[in-house]
């Protein structure tokens, strides 16, 4: 298991990291370089405004569809330039998987990632266990305050956004909030904001649950149930591998697509591709019987 | 400011006791500040800006200043300035303050293409008295130049011309004041015989209308406007009428506002004559008592070279009209020709324009004739909008106002009238129309000239800083005046030359042509303010010359410079000034020059020690030169005369000029410094005092030839706010030429004692009849002088007007004003403002970005529809204070061919987007 | 290989069902708690939010922005408008900024807004936090000047007024009075803001050259008073009693609330024994 560990070039394994974190520096690279130094293509500005809504080329308007949301609760009316530019987001979410989001995009999980391997590495601990649901009550919550206060809840104390912003823009104080993350990711629970508390990682959650095209797909006949995966899947849960053996892929919503557990598994059981759409169809021989961990306690 | 260390601790523990005893931290805080301001030194000033001369009071400590105020006693500000004035004690502290002699080097070596490299006053000294030799060596005393100042300090503005005159025997010294105020000058010299105002400041409160032509004086004589307001408000039938080529900051607190077009002021003021002679309004008795008439030639060019040899291709069509133009419609009407026929004149008088002859009242009335209310109307109108019924009837409130006997009328004028083609024209048509009324030489009756600089007067003017002239209204090209000159200064006779020198432009030009290649600029920023600046620049640039630039900051002139030397500033030396108003003002050095600055003064005299008089007293060449008593060309050898007078060959100018026995008499130290420093005498390493010995020697020629000033001490006291000369037996004269207030006056109530230009040939409007020779002692002149259209007008490619002028925040080219942050975050950048139609038939909006392009160049500039000027169509305003924008660039260089001033205020462009 | 670690109980998850969910009591238990930290958490989280809406009552908003509550819901932060400020005047406020976080304002006396005549703010703006209504730049009301006479030079005599030269909006927004100093040959010019005209653009703060402005831009409702609708100044065309919005009108409303049998007001007062 070891040596066959050993035999994967070091640079291939960590080629989805490398990958995602090109995308996450180049979406703000992008926003900055507009602001900052003018990027432009056909004289256009490149990529205006940030991530809660931006000019594609000075044509396409994007927006953040969670954003978007709040703000129709609060009871106003939105041009429909906004409203198409959140919808093309959500398309693209619902298509790619709702998560892709988080693990892709988000700014946030650059520092949240660092504090998990920090946590895995020094500390280990949790000071108390958070339900992987509370993000759904949290969600629930920005969406009914949003009604009741009239204002964008989550928009308003959204370290994500203060986080771009501030990159995009010039620092100010958000740093502190997401030294505050750091500091809670690392030493109180493990993936505390991403994995439990996001609302906006829960509203990606659901969005694509069902109709995300790529997945991680799972080789039951090669899994010998080392457990890399889950040890280092920063939604473990999602790895539950009666339902990957059922279903052949990993059909969670709340899976970020990062790619962590592909290059990890020592017996390249996990690969993306395209969404079954029969659960279990192909890969899984039904009659294998896997031996879990509980099973020997 | 900031409190000092030891201050802010007490005031630190201040607070804590307050804290303790429950006293409020800020009233504790500013005991604390007053013990602090305790240790100031307060003394008087002057302000370092406009012409209006308001008083401050300085406070130093440590060498620094660290607070003014408005001087509550000075009479003309009682305790207030303006925006500007609030800053005099921040013009001294800009960043980027040189304080050490900067000259251009290659390899350690002067090179005229090499880089600004700091170097010593010995090395800067040494390298220009090398260059001022090889040019003087080559071409004479008309080989070299110096650029003087309005804002030079009188003694500094006297030493220079001492040096230049007696001893580099040169008339090329010329102020900025020519392109500010020169026109005045030559329109009092012409019609009183004598230089400036009759009345002064006092006379706002005591009249009933005041009339401003040409002149912003809400911005340019802020503190002054006050009191014009103030009257306004106290008395019911105080009217203000501003006359204008565009809506101004004036316009807000006026009456009437009469917009015109440029230019037709000339017929403005002939409709007037003519009105008050209709209206049989002329004051026959003052009239007949105590004026003349006089006409003078009208072919007299626009001050432009005759030559095209240095034309850029665009300027040749404009060029050309200096030696023959094809007269106007208008221009013919009101020369009484017929206005069908193609009247074709060459430009016969342009170098004897001044001339000027007798006439008799009926040919006076007869040149007025043609300038009916219509005529007038239709030509003058400058307001398209506006109807020309409405016109009319402004321009006959305006008679109504002037002509009404028991209106007391003060009319003001600034650059409108002096920058102009006709400046000495059109100065003179508002003294004729003013003695007509005999509304002159009496407390709120006055045709008043504002100058613009804070010693256009005390030092151009009375000190005669200029090509022409010599102290106390003297010019060189009067033997007398050169002989009573010599004695004065003890100088060989026909040391002085007779030959008038090169005024500011032509010092420009003449660097452009190469007949002059050493010139020395002092308080002053020319490369900047003359008009058709990318010539000059040049010129200075890539000719074979040397330009020596005094300054206290990184001017455009000092960039353009061989050779920078830091100066002094204001207070940082012992000076005087001279307002508008005749009243001299002098002040102690208050703190030391930073690094190695040094006043100007002492430059000046240390410069002097380099030559020697075997130099510059042999035979010199001066091409052009006729002077009775003189050989052609040549300026005689004097060394063998002054020998005899005691002087050597090998003496240097130093001593020869300024450090003579009488002047050695005045010690230093003396009483009057009540311990204030003098860097100048310091530094020179003398135990004289040379701002008072100088002063002194000045002063001796005014007094008991109506120039008299105050002894040097006497401004100083303690209770002095300035007198206004002539000050004879104590008492300084607030209204000239009027018996009940002017010692001088010694024939009748009224005389007008100047005593130049008062013997003339008699003629009629065309010309002389007579060789025969009139003198009338005593009188001034009412002069004709006919319409005449701008040189440039606005056609169809450079279809707008450009006028250019200055605001309330910067004091002229912003060398100053610009290093204040406060004023420059205030107005940061000149903007073009124009009618917002204009602006939209060129597609553009306020705020664009525009290319602004005459004859002489192309600058770039953001538009201003909502500005503070509001100029009608067809016309533009530009400040002149930033250096970025360089407004100057697309100025025409034609002058009034009398005074030479430049007109800044009419030159044609065409304006497009970036 | 076993990586179990006494901080992971249940390294290797099978089932989604977490332990304590399994009586009906412990579910109606968590069921209460959840809702009661659900409740307090939403209260803490919305009066945290509306305290940042509020904390700040003194940014200025972008030309054409709605009303505070509107602006504050509608607004998406994503720095458009920033973006599009040719002047750089606007910023999206940080974390302890004077604005609300990540909302753009701006600072006139670092950099005014110098009103694009194409306010290509509002134009970039993609919820219509800036109103896309506004069309004439000069109509925008981002704020209203006010002048601290005390420290204002021209208040105190000396010739500035560079608030009056420098505004737009001159005459309309700012005019100068003039007024007799009486210790003195001079009249004061002093500058005055007409609230009519002032679009809040805050050049006059920037412009003007005091050590701390003494012309200062604020939002409106911070700095300016209402005289009540009961009294019309008489004097002023605009103001002229017209039928229908006379004061009788205004106290109609409250005299016809008629008060119920025995409930006179003052009775109370007036039927109390002590004196």
């Amino acid at each position: 298991m070891a040596t066959k560990r050993q035999t994967t070039p070091a640079l291939w394994n960590w080629r989805y990291l490398i990958l995602r974190r090109v995308v996450q520096i180049g979406v703000l690279l992008l926003f900055f370089g507009t602001l900052h130094w003018g990027w432009s293509l056909f004289g256009l500005p490149l990529l205006s405004g940030n991530l809660s809504a931006s000019e594609v080329l000075g044509q396409v308007t994007l927006a953040d569809p969670f954003a978007t949301l709040q703000i129709l609760l609060t009871g106003h009316g939105l041009q429909a330039e906004v409203l198409l530019g959140a919808a093309l987001v959500l398309g693209v979410f619902v298509i790619l998987g709702g998560r892709v989001w988080c693990s892709w995009v988000c700014p946030v999980n650059l520092v949240t990632d660092v504090a998990g391997v920090l946590h895995r590495k020094t500390w280990r601990k949790n000071l108390f266990a958070l339900p992987h649901h509370l993000r759904y009550t949290v969600l629930a919550l920005a969406l009914l305050l949003s009604v009741l206060i009239g204002l964008p809840a989550f928009e308003w104390v959204s370290p994500i956004g203060a986080m771009h912003r501030e990159i995009i823009f010039g620092l100010g104080l958000g740093w502190t909030a997401l030294v505050g993350l750091f500091l809670f990711d690392w030493l109180v629970v493990k993936h505390g904001w991403c994995g439990h508390l996001c609302p906006l990682g829960a509203f990606y959650s659901l969005v694509g649950r069902h109709t995300a095209q790529i997945r991680v797909k799972f080789d039951q006949s090669t899994c010998n149930g080392c457990g890399d995966c889950q040890a280092i899947c920063p939604e473990p849960q999602v790895l539950n591998l009666k339902r990957l053996a059922r279903d052949g892929q990993v059909l969670s919503g709340e899976c970020t697509n990062c790619a962590r557990c592909i290059p990890i598994c020592p017996e390249k059981s996990l690969a993306f591709g395209w969404r079954l759409t029969q659960p279990g169809s192909g890969s899984v021989p039904a009659q294998h019987r896997l031996i879990m961990k509980e099973d020997n306690p | 400011m900031e409190l000092s260390r030891r201050n802010f601790l007490k005031s630190g523990v201040a607070a804590a006791t307050a804290m303790a005893v429950g006293v409020p931290i800020s009233r504790i805080a500013s005991v604390a500040a007053a013990e602090t301001e305790q240790d100031w030194r307060w003394d008087k000033g002057v302000c370092r800006f406009c012409g209006v001369g308001c008083g401050i009071m300085i406070a130093t400590q440590d060498g620094k200043i660290v607070a003014t105020k408005g001087d509550p006693d000075a009479p003309v500000n009682r305790g207030l300035n303006c925006v500007k004035g609030y800053f005099n004690g921040k013009i001294l502290y800009g960043k980027d303050r040189l304080t050490q002699p900067l000259m251009r080097m290659t390899d350690g070596r002067f090179d005229k293409k090499g880089k600004f490299t700091p170097v010593t006053w010995d090395q800067a000294f040494d390298e220009m008295a090398i260059q001022f030799k090889k040019a003087y060596e080559e071409k004479g005393p008309t080989g070299i130049g110096v650029i003087g100042s309005g804002q030079w300090l009188i003694q500094e503005g006297y030493a220079m011309t001492k040096l230049m005159k007696a001893g580099f025997r040169s008339n090329n010294i010329d102020p900025n004041a020519r392109n500010c105020m020169a026109s005045a000058v030559a329109a009092f010299m012409q019609v009183f015989g004598i230089d400036e105002p009759p009345g002064n400041y006092d006379d706002i409160e005591y009249t009933d209308t005041v009339v401003a032509w040409g002149a912003n004086m809400a911005e340019a004589h802020p503190v002054l406007w006050q009191r014009v307001i103030d009257r306004r408000l106290g008395h019911s039938d105080m009217k203000i009428v501003n006359i204008t080529t565009l809506r101004n900051m004036t316009s807000e607190g006026s009456d009437l506002e009469i917009i015109i077009k440029p230019n037709t002021d000339t017929a403005l003021l002939n409709y007037l004559a003519r009105e008050i002679i209709q209206r049989d309004a002329v004051n026959q008795a003052f009239v007949d008592a105590h004026c003349v008439f006089c006409a003078g030639p009208t072919d007299i060019g626009y001050g432009m070279r005759a030559t095209d040899k240095f034309a850029f291709e665009a300027e040749k069509d404009i060029q050309a009209r200096e030696v023959e133009v094809t007269l106007t419609r208008d221009e013919a009407i009101g020369l009484g020709l017929d206005p069908e026929q193609v009247h074709t004149i060459k430009q016969a008088n342009a170098a004897t324009a001044d001339r000027h002859w007798l006439v008799g009242f009926e040919d006076f009335k007869a040149g007025v004739a043609p300038y009916t209310l219509d005529f007038v109307a239709e030509l003058a109108k400058g307001d398209a909008e506006e109807s020309l019924d409405a016109f009319k009837a402004k321009l006959m409130r305006l008679a109504d106002l002037y002509a009404d006997p028991k209106r007391k009328l003060v009319s003001f004028w600034t650059m409108g009238f002096n920058q102009h083609v006709r400046g000495t024209w059109v100065n003179e048509q508002i003294y004729s129309v003013h003695l007509l009324l005999g509304k002159i030489a009496e407390p709120g009756n006055s045709p008043f000239s504002l100058t613009g600089q804070p010693s256009a007067c005390g030092t151009a003017r009375e000190v005669g800083t200029f090509s022409h002239r010599l102290p106390a209204d003297m010019v060189v090209n009067i033997a007398k005046h050169r002989d009573i000159t010599e004695q004065t200064w003890k100088l060989p006779p026909k040391t002085l030359n007779p030959k008038v020198g090169s005024h500011i432009t032509k010092i420009m030009r003449d660097l452009e042509d190469g007949s002059m290649s050493w010139v020395w600029v002092q308080v002053n920023n020319p490369f900047q303010h003359v008009a058709n600046a990318n010539h000059w620049l040049k010129a200075a640039r890539e000719n074979d010359n040397f330009i020596v630039v005094s300054d206290a900051y990184p001017s455009i002139s000092a960039k353009v410079a061989d050779l920078i030397l830091p100066v002094a500033m204001i207070f940082e030396k012992w000076g005087g000034y001279g307002n508008a108003e005749r009243r001299t003002q002098l002040w102690r050095e208050q703190v030391p020059p930073p690094g190695e600055a040094r006043s100007d003064l002492w430059q000046i005299l240390e410069f002097s020690k380099r030559i020697t008089l075997a130099e510059v007293w042999k035979e010199q060449a001066i091409p052009g030169l006729k002077d009775e008593g003189f050989e052609e060309g040549k300026l005689p050898d004097v060394m063998a005369a002054a020998q005899e007078m005691g002087y050597q060959p090998e003496m240097t100018l130093y001593e020869a000029l300024f450090e003579t026995p009488e002047n050695k008499a005045f010690a230093w130290p003396d009483p009057v410094s009540k311990g204030h420093d003098n860097h100048t005498v310091k530094h020179l390493g003398v135990d004289w005092f040379v701002e008072k010995a100088l002063f002194e020697e000045y002063a001796g020629f005014g007094r008991g030839h109506h120039h008299d000033l105050a002894p040097f001490d006497v401004y100083y006291q303690d209770d002095v706010r300035g007198l206004r000369w002539p000050v004879v037996d104590g008492k300084e004269t607030p209204w000239r030429f009027n018996a009940k207030y002017d010692p001088y006056v010694k024939n009748g109530e009224i005389e007008f004692y100047g005593g130049a230009m008062k013997e003339l040939t008699t003629g009629n409007l065309t010309g002389p009849t007579t060789e025969e020779k009139t003198k009338f002692p005593g009188k001034a002149k009412i002069f004709f002088r006919p319409y005449a259209a701008p040189v440039e007008s606005p056609d169809g490619n450079y279809d707008l007007w450009l006028c250019t002028g200055r605001l309330l925040e910067h004091w002229h080219t912003g060398t100053m004003t610009r290093r204040v942050p406060e004023l420059h975050r205030a107005m940061p950048a000149a903007v073009l403002d124009m009618n917002e139609k204009d602006a939209e038939e060129r597609g553009l909006k306020r705020q664009d970005a525009v290319w602004i392009e005459s004859r002489r160049g192309k600058i770039k500039a953001v538009i201003e529809t909502t500005g503070r000027n509001r100029p009608p169509r067809g016309y533009s305003f530009m400040a002149f204070f930033d250096e970025s924008v360089f407004v100057n660039k697309l100025c025409i260089d034609a002058t009034c061919p009398i005074s030479k001033e430049e007109d800044f205020k009419k030159t044609a462009i065409k304006i497009y987007k970036v | 290989m076993c990586r179990t670690h006494p901080s992971e109980p249940s390294a290797f998850i099978t089932s989604g069902d977490s332990p304590i969910m399994t009586t009906r009591r412990g579910f109606i238990q968590k069921t209460i708690q959840g809702a009661a930290v659900a409740t307090s958490g939403g209260m803490l989280w919305s009066y945290l939010v509306i305290q940042n809406a509020r904390a700040e009552p003194l940014a200025l908003r972008p030309p054409g922005a709605l009303p505070d509550a509107d602006f504050n819901a509608l607004c998406i932060k994503c720095g458009r408008c920033v973006v599009a400020c040719p002047y750089d005047t606007l910023t999206l406020a940080a974390l302890a900024d004077r604005a609300p976080l990540g909302t753009p304002y701006f600072e006139p006396r670092q950099i005014p807004c110098y009103l694009c005549h194409d306010i290509p703010c509002k134009v970039a703006c993609p919820t219509g936090a800036l109103s896309p209504t506004l069309e004439n730049v000069m109509d925008s009301r981002m704020g209203l000047a006010f002048i601290d006479t005390e420290h204002c030079l021209s208040w105190q005599g000396l010739r500035c007024e560079i608030c009056y030269r420098v505004c737009p909006l001159r005459d309309k927004a700012i005019r100068v009075e003039t007024r007799r100093r009486e210790l003195s040959k001079h009249a004061m010019l002093l500058p005055i803001v007409l609230s009519e005209g002032c679009t809040g653009c805050g050049i006059c703060e920037n412009a003007c050259p005091t050590e701390i402005a003494a012309i200062k831009v604020l939002p409106a409702e911070l700095i300016q008073g209402k005289i009540g609708d009961h009294f019309r100044m008489g004097w002023k065309q605009a103001d002229g009693a017209t039928p229908g919005s006379g004061p009788g009108d205004t106290w109609k409303g409250q005299m016809d609330a008629a008060p119920a049998q025995g409930q006179a007001p003052g009775l109370d007062y007036l039927n109390e024994p002590e004196f």
